[in-house]
């Protein structure tokens, strides 16, 4: 299997402290990658340096061979690597057919003139981009709501709406920061399948997320991240039973992880 | 249904003058058709981009002063003026903005502030030029393949085809895809830029425009008022655009529009009590604030919320 993101060596400190201390991984190429550490780990700060949100210290990141270090977020989601957010954005005022119709993409060939003047080609791309809206709006199950402001959704549903909204452009990877936090518990095995079903069509995906349970069902590889540093990866199997990954979640001993563990 | 609406309203427009025959009223509908104009070009900076820009009035006065300027003393004709007007905003606009835009909301503020406000200075003391306080007065009615403007009237639908024209390309705009992207970078801007959109070539965009509408408006104005001088730099103008704005609803088209007719005529309706009209009309624009925080459009979406919300109940 080939690379599709490729991050080496990355680093980013805020104020002398290394919130990413030298971190390479690499994404494979149709996997279902997954993401875990402890809280200030370093994995929201790895996500904002390869999406552009910030500026690394060190490293290179690429996209399928392409350099992206350094590029504006814009430029990294139309080089095809599209993000969700862990304090969920969506556009409140919008309706949700509006709020994925913002995404580029859809309307690459269509220049400002063709706007103004609703030319064919501006109206035929609309169209396109509006019934993929709804199927994707479908697809996160949300189409009762379609008419409404995004403003009045749900947390969970923001959630939804924020996955059908990076999957607009049709991604070559997507990168979701915390995907079923607040999503209600009953809906997270839905929220797995919607996502082996895109990524069945050929959508990479890195994933953040705390539920690990989630991650394990879903992910054929996953990273494991502490203190900035990449701790293991591997299997989520394998990562699962690693002594230094039970250690750095909880910080004590075997005993007393599993019964936590069985608790959560 | 629209369409009958709005052909309704153009031919009500239009029988403005003869109906009333009265230059006096012709010219307050003239002047509320100039300020709608302004105030939709504004909305398209404030409304729709989320751009709090006091440069429109510095653009106001630079779009009067050029349409004088090159009639009165470089011998150029009105529609000469008008286009000399349109590229120095948009040049001016264009410098000012760039650097501008990308510095916070509350920079962006003060500069726009700044330059307004610089614009009068210049207005004033760059004698030579503007005559200072003494203004251009006499300025000569525009004509066209040899027909003069020069009466109310005439000038009146000057002015309303220009209304027409400005109005239905910031419909235009407005409402296509450009709009809709700048009222969600005004929502969310990281969430924009995630979904590939550029923020700045869009602000730009929106911050040119406006400054270029704007300025056509007041080149074209100046030559009803048949003057120009610092005075057409007053914050005077800048309050007008602003409260239609606002009383309309902030980023929407239609809620503004209306608003800038109903605005400028309401202290000319209110000269029946000519000692208190003013009190009056700030009582109304209080009024309206405490009943219509987001304006008459956003009155309307909340109406149109709870409906929904009912309907998902």
């Amino acid at each position: 299997m080939t690379a599709l993101l490729e991050v080496a060596d990355l680093a980013k400190a805020y104020r002398g402290v290394h919130a990413v201390d030298g971190v390479s991984f690499a994404v494979a190429s149709g996997t279902i990658t997954g993401m875990i550490g402890p809280n200030g780990s370093g994995k929201s700060t790895t996500i904002d340096c390869l999406s552009g949100f910030q500026r690394a210290d060190r490293g290179r990141v690429s996209l399928d061979g392409h350099d992206i270090t350094g590029l504006a977020p814009q430029k990294i989601a139309r080089a095809g690597l599209m993000r969700t957010f862990q304090t969920v954005r969506v556009f409140d005022q919008f309706d949700l057919v509006a709020n994925l119709m913002v995404a580029v993409e859809p309307f690459r060939r269509v220049g400002w003139h063709d706007a103004l003047a609703r030319s064919a080609r501006y109206r035929a791309a609309r169209d396109a981009a509006e019934a993929r809206a709804r199927e994707l709006i479908e697809l996160v199950g949300l189409t009762r709501l379609v008419a409404a402001p995004a403003g009045i959704l749900s947390y969970g549903q923001k959630k939804l709406l924020a996955l059908a909204a990076a999957l607009m452009p049709k991604p070559r990877l997507v990168v979701l920061d915390e995907p079923v936090a607040g999503v209600n518990p009953t809906r997270i095995n839905e929220v797995a399948d919607i996502l082996r079903k895109v990524n069945a069509a050929g959508a990479t995906f890195l994933i953040v997320e705390h539920n690990v349970e989630f991650i394990t069902g879903l992910c054929d590889h996953v990273i494991v991240l502490d203190q900035g540093k990449k701790l293991v990866e591997g299997p989520p199997a394998e990562v699962h039973s690693d002594q230094r990954v039970l250690d750095a979640y909880l910080g004590i001993d075997e005993r007393q992880t599993s019964a936590v563990a069985e608790a959560s | 249904m629209k369409q009958l609406l709005f052909a309704a309203a153009l031919l009500a427009l239009a029988a403005v003058p003869p109906s009333f025959g009265s230059n006096y009223i012709t010219g307050v509908v003239l002047s509320g058709l100039v300020f709608t104009v302004a105030a939709a070009a504004l909305n398209l900076v404030y409304g729709y981009a989320g751009l709090l820009s006091f440069a429109q009035l510095g653009f106001w006065g630079i779009g009067g002063y050029c349409s004088a300027l090159t009639v009165m003393r470089f011998g150029g004709n009105f529609w000469e003026g008008l286009l000399v007007a349109a590229l120095v905003n948009a040049a001016i606009a264009a410098a000012v903005g760039l650097p501008t835009l990308r510095t916070g909301r509350h920079a962006f503020v003060i500069i726009t502030l700044s330059f307004a406000l610089l614009c009068g200075l210049v207005a004033r003391d760059w004698v030579s030029l503007t005559r200072g306080p003494l203004g251009i007065p006499g300025l000569p009615a525009p004509s066209l393949f040899g027909f003069a403007f020069s009466t109310v009237p005439r000038f009146y639908y000057l002015v309303l085809a220009f209304a027409v024209l400005a109005l239905g390309f910031l419909f235009a705009l407005g409402t296509s895809r450009i709009g809709d992207t700048l009222r969600a970078i005004k929502q969310n801007e990281p969430l924009a830029r995630s979904q590939g959109v550029s923020p700045l070539a869009y602000k730009l965009a929106a911050f040119v425009i406006g400054a270029i509408v704007t300025g056509l408006a007041g080149a074209i104005y100046v030559f009803y008022l048949k003057i120009v001088d610092p005075l057409f730099l007053d914050f005077y103008y800048m309050q007008t655009f602003l409260i239609v704005v606002i009383i309309g609803g902030a980023g929407n088209f239609w809620g503004v529009v209306l608003a800038g007719l109903v605005m400028v005529a309401l202290p000319e309706a209110l000269r029946f009590s000519n000692d208190l009209r003013m009190v009056i009309y700030g009582a109304i624009l209080v009024v309206a604030m405490l009943v219509l925080p987001r304006g008459v459009a956003g009155w309307f979406a909340d109406r149109r919320l709870a409906a929904l919300r009912a309907s998902l109940k």
